[in-house]
């Protein structure tokens, strides 16, 4: 960047009609019918759509002597600026894009689906496999592209396509395929058969399902690696295996994999190195190279790296650990890019029941107790006990696990025991899961010969439901199409380490799971934390674990068991709700599927797993996983830039009752999205537009421990607490250890105060108010001492209303003046 | 009274406990400069039009010495006049944050001013930029305005220290900072400089409780000694407001000089315009230009964010955690 002063000129009163310039680089006048009658193309069944606003808020916001490309881009955006306002803008942005890039798409000379797949290819984008499987069957395919499938893309989803999933061209950085081709494409690099590349299409145009980020980047291109997840065991406690980790991390990293890594074989602080005779400096300066490793190697491009460092609470220095994301404290022993996440035996939590001590010991003292589980590790343990390096109390080590949750929501609370002797993996001795991933939701056994692989999709539950309820015949082909081509992956995929590719075609695990599940209980107007939801979400998950069963295990007749399928608890008649101990509710579709496993076995060690789905639920435009909505109005922040997103089941509700004013949309975002406030709504409507915020999280718990005995690996569970303190956590990560959870994710908690508000307007208080005269009016602290003081405007000239208008920039003052 | 001369310092008993409040929520949002990666931010320049590239280098020009000018001030004035200690608190508190964000901008222009001498000609913004030199000139004027004066004896001295109170709050950082945010979010709409928004964001959070501190302030001194607020003052802050909203707007012309899509000048004179009248409202003085937001990506500052660890990091955590692990609390 250069700085060059220069003088500056204070605008003039110019006064001209303002111009753009077109593509062919003449000069045009800017014409707001134009713009009007471009809109207009794109609003059918957008009846609250005005295109004239469009239009002369576009006009508004442009220099004199733009170019078209600008004004069609800024056009784009403001449409999407009134999504806030009106949710059918994001329909009408989202169209506006399509338009913009299928017409980059057309100035490549690509007008077919096979014409950009052959441009692709040209440019050494897309594989020969799937350039050959598309010449053969062009017209089929290039016939199958559904445009009308465009039309149901919401804004952000696609823009998020638009930026960062669409092939560009390598050096024109242009893109080569619209979203329809995109999702052929995909479709295309999984498949066999035409007919079944069609139909795997369709269900992903439909939204109805997705496979995750890595699948929709790479399927059909040259480089096929499409898993999300990487385990990797601990380094052995020598220095070869901890800088073969570096470079295994690394690998994987670069093509776009989340990795879990575990660190608990490493000796700790002070142990001695007996080959120098000196002593150990502990995990945390390896740490801190694998914190600048992953950052340095970017995910193909699109996203930083990212990897979670799991640790055992009996290492000596799990203190260390728990403070490596503080903000404060010595940079060379803090490792910002890093997540963390503690592998917890029951013994531990035991102890902090019991309020008992707790030995911290060197694993060269106790090599062992990284491969136990279950009463084996708390045998060894105790055993171990004796060469403790130190002793601490165990609740004052939960309680700074609680305080590193609150603080950085980082220091994830994850099960050892129970996540081993339920795993389906588990079923020989010698195989242990050592870790979960990146999202906690993938639990797979490895060593240090095998780094656990998973690929993951997610079926959309609010595209499979209507107000009458779950369309379950609609689910169970969904999941069948799903199993198939999840499982399709191990075998074309490309694994960037060693480890990986050992370890993926033996156990072909898989982990299919579930978004909107919001959205399901919004269209059947279940309030989250109701019996009815609670029995809807279980009975989904029985109903996609034993669909994906059976699927699983018709591809094990086709083609085989899966080799390593002796060594799972399957193979001795287990299945994972047995195991559990679950009441399991289709018990006929059950013991149908037990006798076919007993006979041909199953293609996959593992089938569900719950994983956050950030990214492709909103490609989807649904609700992220199992989650509640974190507010009826948030924005996103992502490298696409910034978009707002409001609850459109809500403005709907709002809309049929005549509430959906100026007024209470500004109400809505004062209270950040609440509308527990909103007392034009009846207490029914309200408590089923609650935010998790404003859930109790018990039953979050609940909820989750009720579909769990219908995961055999786990869900990414995150607990919200606006304002933690250490006895709330502590009760609410005891429970959730209690009610059997293997993983538990995120604490999400909220800034201690806010930037205040620029736009919103101070409210005009109706009634009941508060009349002060401004001469008597003082101001005085809040009696309760505690939260913050209320800032009264006094001084209330121009205050026609004669009313005290409480200052409302900042939110929480508003709640303490009532 | 708070703005009695002198040097109190009983904490007990507490006379303005809403000033301890806000030092302790303050604490809370402790951040440091190192969390901001701006690594991104590099590649991101290179991309910018050329208007854009002049935008942010006159942008970080402004940042370069704007919170050393509300540093100094803070130190000279505000905390010699404001005789209370849970005030003061915040004041260091205040001061601290000040720092940080001086740190900030510094690191950030060594950054994105790899070149020795436009560095300095960066840093020295308010000697030769014009622009930037005509809106530290007002701010001196200001400053200057108070200087002399060692304790507030009569009511003209009183009303001189409030008029620098409110300049520094509803002008400097309620209006210069505010706009100085709106080209950062009008960036960040655009999916660009990542680094910079999310450092900026930090620092929009300390300065929009920095502003309602010096608001609380005044209200305080309001309810105290009600006949310093005359019509005189009130004209007085009406024409300080414009002046700033004119310096801020002969800024925003330099900026915007060679044409940005989506910022066009008449937008942002409309966007100060309303900026200035709710620092009115919020002092109790009525509107001067009646003028909308017309900016939607400052809608999008008011609402919850919703950040996933792919993206960015979430800055939403506390820093100041209290209780002891029990089993039995509601959650």
């Amino acid at each position: 960047m250069t700085l060059t002063p220069e003088k500056t000129t204070v605008p003039g009163q110019r006064r001209h009609v303002m111009q753009v310039r077109k593509r062919n680089g003449e000069l045009a006048p800017v014409d707001v019918n134009k713009i009007v009658t471009a809109v207009e193309r794109w609003i059918t069944g957008l009846d609250e759509v005005d295109p004239l606003r469009v239009a002369t808020k576009t006009i508004s916001g442009l220099y004199d002597g733009a170019t078209t490309e600008e004004l069609d881009k800024l056009s784009i955006q403001t449409a999407a600026e009134l999504i806030g306002e009106e949710p059918q803008y994001s329909r009408l942005a989202a169209r506006l894009l399509i338009d913009l890039v299928s017409e980059e798409v057309g100035e490549q000379g690509v007008t077919t689906f096979s014409e950009s797949i052959a441009l692709g290819h040209q440019q050494g984008l897309i594989s020969e496999s799937t350039l050959e499987f598309v010449t053969k069957f062009k017209d089929k395919l290039d016939n199958a592209i559904d445009l009308g499938n465009d039309l149901r893309f919401e804004y952000f989803g696609l823009r998020t396509v638009a930026d960062r999933y669409l092939l560009r061209h390598p050096t024109k950085r242009v893109p080569i395929e619209t979203p329809q081709y995109w999702l052929l494409r995909v479709a295309c690099g999984l498949s066999q058969t035409v007919d079944e590349a069609i139909g795997f299409y369709r269900l992903m145009s439909s939204l109805a399902y997705l496979p995750s980020s890595p699948t929709l980047f790479n399927s059909g291109t040259t480089h096929t690696q499409m898993s999300s997840c990487f385990l990797v065991d601990s380094p052995k406690d020598e220095l070869d295996s901890i800088y073969e980790r570096y470079h295994q991390v690394a690998k994987l990293s670069k093509f776009s994999g989340g990795i879990g890594i575990a660190w608990s074989r490493v000796r700790g602080r002070g142990a001695l190195i007996r080959g120098t005779n000196g002593k150990s400096n502990g995990i945390v300066p390896f740490l801190k190279t694998l914190d600048a490793g992953v950052a340095a190697v970017n995910q193909g491009g699109r996203r930083k790296g990212a990897a979670c460092v799991y640790l055992e609470p009996w290492h000596p220095d799990v203190e260390e650990f728990l403070e490596l994301r503080d903000n404060t404290g010595e940079e060379s022993r803090r490792t910002h890019n890093l997540n963390l996440a503690n592998w917890i035996p029951d013994e531990f939590m035991r102890r902090v029941e019991a309020d008992g001590d707790w030995s911290l010991i060197d694993p060269s003292d106790a090599p062992e107790l990284p491969d136990l589980f279950g009463d084996e590790f708390t045998e060894a343990y105790r055993n171990a006990e004796k060469k403790a390096v130190k002793t601490v109390k165990a609740r004052d080590l939960y309680g700074r696990m609680m305080r590193t949750l609150a603080q950085t929501g980082n220091g994830w609370m994850t099960f050892k025991d129970r996540s081993n002797a339920l795993s389906n993996q588990t079923g020989a001795p010698g195989n242990t899961i050592h870790l979960s991933n990146l999202c906690t939701e993938i639990l797979e056994v490895n060593s240090d010969a095998e780094t656990a692989v998973c690929n993951l999709g997610s079926i959309n539950l609010g595209g499979h439901t209507t107000a009458d309820g779950v369309d379950w015949e609609k689910l169970r082909a969904t999941v069948r199409t799903a199993v198939t081509f999840l499982d399709r992956v191990i075998d074309i995929n490309y694994y960037p380490s060693d480890q990986a590719a050992a370890s993926n075609p033996r156990w072909r695990p898989v982990g299919l799971g579930l978004m909107g599940l919001q959205d399901a209980f919004f269209t059947l107007r279940l309030p989250f934390d109701s019996a009815e939801a609670k029995e809807l979400s279980t009975r989904v998950q029985e109903e996609i674990f034993l669909t994906a069963l059976e699927a699983s295990a018709t591809l094990a007749e086709q083609f085989g068991a899966h080799p390593s399928y002796p060594e799972t608890r399957a193979a001795k008649g287990d299945l994972h709700p047995e195991l559990w101990g679950a009441p399991m509710v289709q018990t006929a579709r059950w013991a149908s599927v037990k006798e076919r496993i007993a006979a041909h076995g199953l293609r996959n060690s593992l089938l569900i797993a719950i994983a956050p789905t950030a990214t492709i639920a909103s490609i989807a435009g649904c609700y992220e996983c199992i989650e509640p909505q974190v507010s009826n109005l948030f924005k996103r922040e992502t490298m696409s830039g910034e978009f707002l997103q409001v609850n459109t089941y809500l403005v709907r509700e709002l809309k049929a009752r005549g509430l959906w004013t100026a007024e209470i949309r500004d109400a809505i975002k004062r209270a950040e999205g609440s509308v527990q406030e909103i007392t034009e709504l009846p207490a029914d409507v309200r408590e089923i537009f609650r935010t998790a915020w404003e859930l109790p999280q018990k039953a979050l718990i609940d909820l989750a421990a009720a579909r769990a005995p219908f995961i055999d690996q786990s869900q990414s569970l995150n607990l919200f607490l606006s304002a933690p303190t250490i006895g709330k956590l502590s009760s609410m990560y005891l429970y959730a250890w209690k009610s059997g959870l293997k993983t538990s994710y995120y604490l999400r908690s909220r800034p201690a105060t806010r930037i205040q508000q620029a736009t919103t307007t101070a409210a005009v208080t109706k009634a009941p108010v508060v009349v002060v005269p401004a001469q008597t009016t003082t101001l005085v602290a809040n009696p309760s001492g505690a939260g913050q003081v209320a800032t009264l405007s006094l001084n209330l000239l121009g205050d026609t209303d004669g009313v005290l208008a409480a200052s409302l920039e900042n939110p929480d003052i508003c709640e303490a003046c009532q | 009274m708070l703005l009695d001369p002198g040097m109190d310092l009983t904490l007990r008993p507490m006379k303005y406990p809403h000033f301890f409040d806000r030092y302790k929520d303050a604490i809370k949002n402790t951040w440091t400069v190192e969390e901001v990666d701006l690594h991104s931010d590099l590649a991101d320049l290179a991309k910018l039009s050329p208007a854009e590239q002049h935008l942010v280098s006159r942008l970080v020009a402004f940042f370069a010495t704007g919170d050393t000018i509300v540093a100094n001030n803070l130190v000279l004035n505000l905390y010699q006049h404001i005789n209370s200690p849970e005030g003061r608190l915040y004041l260091s508190r205040q001061l601290f944050e000040e720092a940080v964000h001086v740190q900030f901008y510094l690191n950030l222009l060594d950054t994105y001013v790899p070149d020795l001498d436009e560095r300095a000609a960066a840093f020295s913004a308010v000697d030769n930029i014009p622009s930037i030199a005509r809106k530290a000139e007002f701010c001196f004027k200001w400053i200057d305005s108070v200087f002399e004066l060692r304790e507030l004896k009569t009511k003209a001295d009183r009303r001189a220290f409030l008029l620098n109170v409110i300049c520094f709050a509803a002008c400097i950082e309620g209006l210069f900072f505010y706009g100085a945010f709106a080209y950062v979010y009008f960036l960040r709409s655009r999916g660009v400089l990542q680094g910079l928004a999310s450092g900026t964001n930090w620092v929009f959070r300390d300065e929009s409780m920095h502003m309602a501190f010096a608001f609380d302030v005044v209200d305080q001194v309001r309810g105290e000694e009600p006949d310093l607020f005359d019509a005189e003052m009130e004209q007085q802050v009406r024409d300080m407001l414009a002046d700033a909203v004119e310096c801020e707007v002969q800024f925003a012309a330099d900026l915007l000089e060679q044409g940005v899509s989506g910022m066009s000048l008449g937008d942002m004179r409309e966007y100060l315009q309303h900026v200035a009248d709710r620092r009115l409202a919020a002092l109790g003085i009525a509107p001067i230009y009646g003028s909308k937001n017309p900016f939607a990506f400052m809608e999008l500052q008011d609402v919850q964010e919703l950040s996933n660890f792919f993206e960015r990091r979430v800055s939403a955590y506390q820093v100041g955690v209290s209780g002891s692990v029990t089993f039995d609390d509601d959650f």
